[in-house]
């Protein structure tokens, strides 16, 4: 099992990061990856069970399913159905923390997933990299940390 | 039951402040209200169970017990035996997280507690301020980082 861990600050308090990333059919307004999304059948974005379809700026197609959802502790749980990427099993948490000293919240997000050893540095960097530090940056540019 | 949640970032990697925070016994080395501070029985204070036994600078004595040691998670958490203040059936939780971007620390600092009618608020800010913001201070001048 790979695990891939990236967590940053962005100043801004969790519940203002939250309404930004909350949407799971979201990600094409905050994260420079994400061309477009939709939710298959209709189904509302915040409906435990929904599957996002997005597709990449390279064109690579993925579906997403969402599995939690906590308004509480502020995350979202979700797992790949399908994608270009040589990876099974793949589970992701995205989780936002309020910090109480300073108008900034703690970031998280991680996965884990199986994939063959001899790519799994390569797959790993990819996501840690790509996908959840250029998140974060996203985020980081657009509230000014 | 009153509940105190406070939090900061370190500009310091985990291990580093792990390292300090670990110790159950060497908060008289770094936060401002303790002035001397002793494991009873003469145990080591990884041991989950030992007992600190400390003043503060006023001279007030307190005992505190080990009740979780982590070192996968950098957590531990400990309850409050003795103590001249009231505070009854305290449990307090520290946790560290890595900050992968800029090699930082996440510095989570929880209690809970439940008090004499009418002292909630005054004891909940005592803590919040004296004991568990003023650590943080600590922590950051003992390691030389800035804030």
């Amino acid at each position: 099992m790979a695990r891939v861990y990236v967590s940053s600050v962005i100043t801004a308090p969790a519940a203002k990061v939250w309404e930004r990333v909350r949407d799971f059919n979201g990600l094409p307004r905050w994260h420079p990856r994400i061309a477009d999304s939709q939710i298959e059948n209709g189904e509302p974005s915040d409906k435990v069970g929904c599957i996002r379809n997005f597709r990449l700026q390279n064109g690579d197609q993925i579906r997403e399913q969402l599995l939690a959802l906590s308004d509480y502790d502020t995350f979202c749980t979700y797992a790949i159905l399908e994608s270009p990427m040589p990876i099974e099993n793949y589970v992701a948490t995205l989780r936002l923390t309020p910090v109480s000293d300073g108008d900034r919240c703690f970031v998280e997000w991680s996965a884990e997933f199986d994939c063959s050893p001899e790519v799994e540095t390569d797959v790993s960097n990819g996501i840690a990299t790509n996908v959840f530090q250029g998140g974060f940056d996203a985020l980081k540019r657009h509230f000014g940390g | 039951m009153v509940k105190v949640l406070k939090s900061t970032i370190l500009n310091a990697p985990i291990d580093a402040v792990w390292d300090v925070l670990r110790d159950f016994n060497g908060h008289d080395r770094w936060h401002p209200a303790v002035a001397d501070s002793e494991i009873e029985r003469g145990r080591a204070s990884d041991i989950v169970g030992c007992i600190r036994k400390f003043h503060l600078q006023d001279g007030s004595l307190l005992r505190e017990q080990l009740m979780t040691l982590s070192d996968i998670d950098a957590a531990y958490s400990y309850c409050l035996l003795d103590t001249p203040v009231p505070l009854f059936n305290y449990v307090s939780h520290v946790r560290l997280f890595p900050v992968t971007d800029g090699d930082r620390t996440f510095w989570q600092w929880e209690g809970n507690f439940s008090t004499p009618a009418g002292e909630e608020t005054q004891l909940q800010n005592m803590v919040g301020t004296e004991i568990y913001e003023a650590g943080f201070e600590a922590i950051r001048s003992h390691m030389g980082v800035a804030a």
